[in-house]
């Protein structure tokens, strides 16, 4: 770069501004165009995730776990006669 | 009698400068400011310390082996030193160092072997400097760090909001114009590379700060750390006047669209599709933004969870510790106390509400185009200083509407801003430091 010191900051500015602006905006299409691509070509596979959700769920559903059921119970129980 | 002298002489106290001791205030008013304010504390602790070290009379800790050895002024030692450099010894030390700073590779050599035989060592600091800052690790591994704990998911759901972090590096460059302007004036003395480090102070982003000063500016580096890092703390009051003053209390309360879900597969595939344009397009920003890409694929990708934990909590940790003692050995009297940090402090304050004002004008303009609301609010979220920024925005946007939640619209520009910072940075680097 040549010329003076203000010269050198207004070509800085120029092209450093033009250069961020047009970076981003192609970073704006490219993530838009990616989003599609993988929204559509790849899609999670929610049926799976969901069922293994499910299974989870089955396994520590809290009514089936009796410790669980005797400490809520207990816990109600002394809520219940406390507040008498 | 005697003895009692030499002690005293060798004393701090004895010892001690003006300057030293002014710094060695700052470093106090730095620790001040973290400790009981709460400014930045991670950073400004160990900066503050490092500030107090470096400026202790006589230990030297933030000098070369060279600089210890002409302070030290042993005039058994100064003799050879003063012939090889080609300098009268009458001339006092700084002639020494001037002469050694101008000096070519050769002389260089023949001096450190010279010093290096008398038994001086570099300093503490000035070691940690010279690993951390001067070599560039410290600022990429922060980097790294960070990528690893940013979420791109708001940003992926409203993509355009990459432009609020565009517009808003341009604080980043009307202060490289104040710069050069102050110095056509003949206030100040910057370069276009000085011009061009001062003016990252911008983009709110303390480790880009650091490299990019680290490259263009070593010599400024203290003063451009500790603007960055302060008026990042700053934030919450800079921003909201200014914020007020360019919108309407009815934009204000634009409530914006809920975001949409992101999948996991876009958040992986993101890092590296911006990895790939940078690689493409902007090569000089890749030190910084892949860093930044490859902690953030870390994160995403779930199956290199303890690789993610250790960068987003160990090992940016260590190098925080580091990285603000190598800042804190800048802050040394006479590299800190001159005119040009005043300027710097001024220009920086300058840079941040630059930034916040075009990021608040150009999410008004979007508001006016687009076809789905924009709070402009968000805007000013542009200046990356993740997550204090989108907090701001946040509040400022409860103030006028209490059901008005901007937290999450407002992290899409504050991420943006990061690679904005990190983009504007790499053109700098190309465009002054080639």
């Amino acid at each position: 770069m040549q010329g003076t010191i203000v010269e050198q900051g207004v070509e800085l500015m120029l092209y450093g501004m033009g250069t961020v602006a047009m970076f981003l905006a192609v970073l704006v299409v490219a993530t838009t165009l990616m989003s599609r691509i993988v929204v559509r070509y790849f899609p999670e596979p929610q049926s799976s995730a969901s069922t293994a959700i499910q299974k989870l769920r089955a396994r520590t559903h809290p009514a089936d776990d009796p410790n669980l059921v005797a400490v809520i119970s207990a816990a109600i129980h002394r809520h219940r006669t406390g507040r008498k | 009698m005697d003895n009692l002298f030499s002690l005293w002489a060798s004393s701090g106290l004895g010892k001690m400068t003006p300057g030293q001791g002014l710094m060695i205030l700052i470093g106090l008013l730095l620790l001040f400011l973290a400790i009981r304010k709460q400014f930045e504390p991670l950073l400004l602790v160990p900066i503050g310390f490092g500030g107090i070290l470096a400026n202790i009379p006589g230990a030297g800790l933030a000098y070369s082996a060279v600089e210890n050895a002409i302070l030290a002024a042993d005039p058994a030692l100064l003799a050879p030193l003063a012939q090889l450099l080609g300098v009268e010894l009458a001339d006092g030390s700084r002639a020494l160092l001037d002469a050694y700073t101008a000096s070519g590779a050769q002389v260089h050599l023949a001096v450190q072997q010279v010093v290096q035989d008398a038994g001086y060592s570099d300093g503490i600091l000035y070691n940690f400097y010279t690993v951390a800052i001067a070599s560039g690790v410290a600022p990429l591994v922060i980097f790294m760090g960070v990528g690893a704990m940013t979420d791109f998911g708001p940003l992926l759901a409203n993509p355009r909001t990459l432009f609020l972090g565009a517009a808003a590096q341009f604080g980043i460059f009307a202060t490289v114009l104040g710069a050069v302007g102050l110095t056509a004036l003949g206030i100040m003395d910057f370069s276009i590379a000085d011009a061009a480090a001062i003016g990252i102070i911008g983009g709110a982003d303390g480790p880009t700060a650091i490299y990019v000063s680290s490259i263009l500016a070593p010599d400024l580096l203290g003063a451009i750390a500790v603007a960055a890092y302060s008026y990042m703390a700053l934030v919450p009051l800079i921003q909201p006047p200014i914020m007020r003053a360019l919108t309407t209390a009815a934009e204000r309360r634009i409530e914006m669209v809920q975001l949409r879900d992101v999948s996991s597969r876009e958040k992986i595939v993101f890092p590296l599709v911006l990895l790939i344009l940078v690689a493409l397009l902007l090569p000089a920003a890749a030190p910084l933004l892949g860093m930044f890409c490859f902690g953030n694929l870390m994160k995403e990708c779930g199956v290199v969870d303890r690789l993610s934990d250790t960068a987003q909590n160990a090992l940016i940790n260590i190098t925080t510790i580091f990285l603000g003692l190598s800042v804190g050995s800048k802050l040394v009297a006479d590299k800190f106390l001159d005119i040009n940090t005043l300027g710097i402090l001024g220009l920086g304050i300058v840079a941040f509400a630059i930034g916040t004002a075009s990021g608040v004008l150009i999410a008004k303009l979007m508001n006016r185009l687009g076809k789905n609301p924009l709070n402009p609010l968000i805007g000013s979220a542009g200046v990356s200083a993740v997550p204090m920024a989108a907090r701001v925005s946040n509040k400022v946007g409860l103030e006028a509407n209490p059901h008005n939640f901007l937290l999450m619209h407002a992290m899409g520009p504050n991420v943006a801003g990061v690679i904005g910072s990190a983009v504007a940075a790499g053109v700098m680097i190309s465009l002054v430091g080639g």
